[in-house]
């Protein structure tokens, strides 16, 4: 038996909730493999018990060969095993340089910290992913796609035989995905075993020799690519559980051409700018169109949400809704006007962590003016309700708290919030970060339902099919400026690659 | 590379905002006070801030980590009560009792580090409790001040070492020698870890419970020494005299730069708290403000500095 890593029959629940009810799992060296379910199906939990930073309540783990109770995550850090972790592991207000060294720094036998060993280090391994962040930045000033790639860098920095990646890429653009795949092939030659998660399928065919599935905390299936196409049917209903049928497929299908020349023109955004980040951005939304924001991660495109909902101000321009100027100095004032954003950053900007799912979901319908004022539970529970079945949140509890959710989960909250509200101009700030392939169809649906009724949708997204799937134009940003204009037919990968990386 | 300083990062430094406030007071308190800059007055403040400034140190440290130690001005007042009823005229027992009074203070402070981090009870609460309990041990002791200190120890406390140096800044130089130490650790950068990120932290295979109980264990140190002085200072044990020191170290800290919530701003901070708190009762003396007005003027005066301290946050939300 030449397995690296065996797991059979793992068993986890917390406070008699299941996480993993039956897992197994083996990993060769030198091999990639995927590991696919949906949201909540325990994923991050084996992840988490791989690691030693859980122990499982049942269950066999084989490492190298030889059974292990991992007692600690400092054991397992002995035995090469590191994780990038979904929800990331940096203290934000450290600098990048002491992230990457933490835990394990360098010191004198006196226990002086050896700075420039550390340094040193760090400069290494932000140099093999080739990121563009300096060593003395803090965490919490970067952007989300540097934290995510930090974070790679730090479990590559520890040199690992046995890789765990938990999501990486939902918060990375397309560019710096390729990058990690270049890598993660130089590791496979190195004989680096991977276990990759991540819910886009495509990343799965293109880059793992095979993978498991997991369905509520059990395993279910395992897809060898070498005697296996590689190819979405076969994985999909792995996931699901559901027979694959025709409608199934197209969940990426490209939204069918809509012409909008006769709509009123809802929001007007005239020359807007901002200092260093923005540069004359001009655009319109009529009733009912979905615009997407495309371009590599971090050309503007969050800056513009930000400044429409509120959260920044703008240096100049003009923002107009139905043909009036506003001006929108705070969050408040843009929901006023019915100008909601979905953030993408769910545990900075979107959620209370600590509260339940209840309190979350009410909790900008209670935050409005109109509401009366004694809050009409009653109400509000039959909405919530609703609105758990729409974004078909696992479990469907109100009362669990949403820093026990799933990663993907906590996501269909973020979504689940403004659900209930109805929105003019909704603003989505990469709303399916981590979320898994069901329930973004169901977005996908919901997003094309609210445009019927005439809701304008200002989509950024970091992954192009997701453009496709959802936008009636897409807007390329540029360094802080549109750069052009993508319509109807022309909307597909090449030509959104192509723009986004300025080749013509 | 980015070089490591620029003006922008000088002005977002949380600790930047104290250290104007401590030049403006220091001015203020210069001109209202004509014979500020001797040696007399310099000692003279010196000997009345120092217990401040270590209590501040020793709340600053256990602030950094994500928590707050409540029982900070108990553990002092047992500390002068214990010492009081020990210490004997002997050169030899002072050095004892001494000893013994700091292993306590390091005790109790193990005691609350301990509660929190292996029970994990809001430390607020947790040595808020162990407060009201210093506090009724020390009273059962001595329900009202006296005890016995010798005066050669007193003495020794305000003489000079050597001309134009008190004995009383040796206690500052130990404390910042202690820091500088520190500062350049491993640990140093896991009580910033964990004061960020407990979860992280531990993600990373830092030792969430030993670096909560070594700071701990630092933080008795410094309370250690702020009982020394207050106990020479006023030559009596007291089962109230700390009490003030809780919350004042606390502002004082504060004020400083750190965040209450862990993780952020640096120890020099609290030291200048401590220092702008001291200069501020000294200035409203000087201004001929009465008693009343004064814990009044001291009160607004916390609040704005605490305002200003926010600045750097405000700056940065306005660049995002
Ligand atoms: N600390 C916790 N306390 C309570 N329940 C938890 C906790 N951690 C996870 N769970 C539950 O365990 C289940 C599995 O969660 P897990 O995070 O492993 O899912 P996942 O497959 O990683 O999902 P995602 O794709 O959304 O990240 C979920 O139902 C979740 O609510
Ligand atoms: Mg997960």
């Amino acid at each position: 038996m030449s397995f690296i890593l065996e797991a059979r029959n793992l068993k986890k629940s917390f406070d008699g909730v299941v996480a993993l009810s039956d897992a197994s799992f083996t990993l060769n060296q030198g091999e990639i493999c995927g590991l696919v379910g949906a949201n909540g199906s325990g994923k991050t939990t084996f992840a988490r018990i791989i690691s030693g930073l859980i122990k499982p309540d049942a269950g066999q783990l084989y490492l190298y060969g030889s059974q292990i109770n991992l007692k600690s995550h400092l054991e397992a850090e002995k035995l090469a095993i590191s994780m990038v972790h979904q929800n990331l592991s940096l203290v934000p207000e450290m600098t990048v340089w002491e992230n990457i060294n933490l835990g394990r720094e360098i010191i004198t036998p006196l226990g002086i910290l050896k700075k420039e060993e550390a340094l040193i280090r760090a400069e290494a391994a932000i140099q093999e992913l080739k990121v563009n962040i300096s060593l003395y930045d803090k965490v919490s000033q970067l952007a989300p796609s540097d934290q995510q790639l930090l974070e790679i860098v730090k479990a590559l920095s520890r040199n690992p035989k046995i890789l765990i990646l938990d999501e990486p890429t939902a918060s990375l653009g397309f560019k710096q995905v390729e990058i990690l795949f270049e890598k993660l092939i130089q590791l496979k030659k190195d004989q680096v075993s991977v276990i990759f998660i991540s819910h886009r399928i495509w990343e799965i065919t293109r880059i793992c020799d095979r993978l498991v599935a997991f369905r509520n905390g059990k395993t279910v299936g395992e897809v060898d690519f070498q005697q296996q196409p590689r190819e979405e049917r076969i994985i999909i209903p792995l996931i699901t559980g559901k027979k694959e049928n025709e409608d199934e497929k197209g969940i990426h299908e490209k939204r069918p051409y809509r012409n909008f020349d006769t709509r009123q023109v809802i929001l007007e955004v005239d020359s807007l700018s901002k200092r260093d980040k923005l540069h004359n951005i001009s655009f319109k939304i009529r009733e009912g169109e979905v615009i997407g924001l495309g371009g590599l991660n971090g050309q503007g495109q969050e800056e513009i949400l930000f400044i429409l909902s509120g959260y920044l101000r703008k240096t100049s321009g003009k923002i107009k809704i139905n043909n009036q100027e506003i001006i929108i100095k705070n969050p408040s004032q843009a929901i006023e006007r019915g100008i909601f954003l979905v953030p993408g950053d769910r545990q900075k900007e979107g959620l209370f962590l600590n509260h339940n799912v209840f309190t979350n979901l009410v909790y900008p319908q209670v935050a409005q003016k109109k509401q009366k004022f004694i809050l009409p539970l009653k109400e509000l529970r039959q909405t919530v309700n609703t609105t758990i079945q729409k974004i078909s949140l696992v479990p469907p509890d109100p009362r669990k708290l949403v820093s026990h959710l799933s990663g993907g989960n906590q996501q269909k909250v973020v979504i689940g919030k403004w659900l209930s509200l109805s929105p003019r101009i909704l603003l989505l700030n990469d709303p399916t970060k981590g979320v898994d392939i069901e329930t973004r169809k169901n977005l996908y649906k919901i997003i094309a339902d609210l445009s019927n009724q005439g809701v304008s949708v200002l989509l950024y997204a970091s992954d192009n099919e997701e453009l496709i799937a959802n936008c009636d134009r897409v807007l390329i940003v540029f360094e802080g400026q549109i750069v052009e204009e993508i319509c109807g037919d022309r909307i597909c990968e090449e030509n959104l690659i192509a723009s986004s990386l300025r080749v013509q | 590379m980015k070089n490591r300083l620029n003006w922008k990062n000088i002005y977002q430094n949380p600790s930047f905002p104290s250290f104007l406030i401590l030049i403006a007071i220091i001015i203020l308190n210069a001109s209202l006070q004509h014979n500020f800059f001797t040696y007399r007055t310099f000692k003279s403040n010196l000997l009345t801030f120092t217990p401040l400034i270590l209590t501040s140190i020793a709340q600053g440290l256990v602030i950094l980590v994500g928590c707050v130690d409540l029982s900070l001005g108990a553990t002092v007042s047992l500390i002068t009560v214990l010492m009081a009823s020990l210490m004997g005229d002997s050169l030899l027992s002072i050095f004892i009792v001494v000893l013994l009074g700091s292993g306590l203070a390091i005790l109790m402070s193990f005691v609350n580090g301990f509660l929190i981090s292996y029970f994990g009870p809001p430390p607020l609460l947790t040595t808020y409790a162990t407060s009201v309990l210093w506090f009724g041990i020390a009273l059962f002791f001595m329900p009202t001040p006296g005890g016995y200190i010798p005066k050669s120890f007193s003495k020794m406390y305000r003489s000079d070492l050597f001309p134009n140096f008190p004995v009383v800044l040796l206690f500052l130089i130990g404390a910042f020698f202690i820091l500088f130490f520190i500062s350049r650790t491993r640990f140093y950068k896991h009580i910033y870890a964990v004061g960020g990120n407990e979860d992280a932290a531990y993600a990373n295979g830092v030792n969430v419970f030993l670096t909560k109980i070594k700071v701990f264990l630092l933080s008795g140190v410094f309370i250690a020494l702020a009982s020394i002085c207050v106990v020479a200072q006023t030559a009596t044990g007291d089962a109230r005299c700390g009490l003030s020191f809780s919350l004042n170290s606390v502002a004082a800290s504060i004020i400083g730069g750190l965040s209450f919530s862990g993780g952020k701003g640096s120890i020099i901070g609290p030291i200048m708290g401590g220092l702008i708190l001291g200069l501020l009762i000294n200035v409203l003396y000087f201004a001929n403000i009465t008693s009343f007005y004064q814990e009044f003027m001291k009160g607004i005066i916390i609040i704005f500095s605490l305002a200003i301290g926010a600045i750097p946050k405000y700056l940065k939300t306005r660049s995002l």
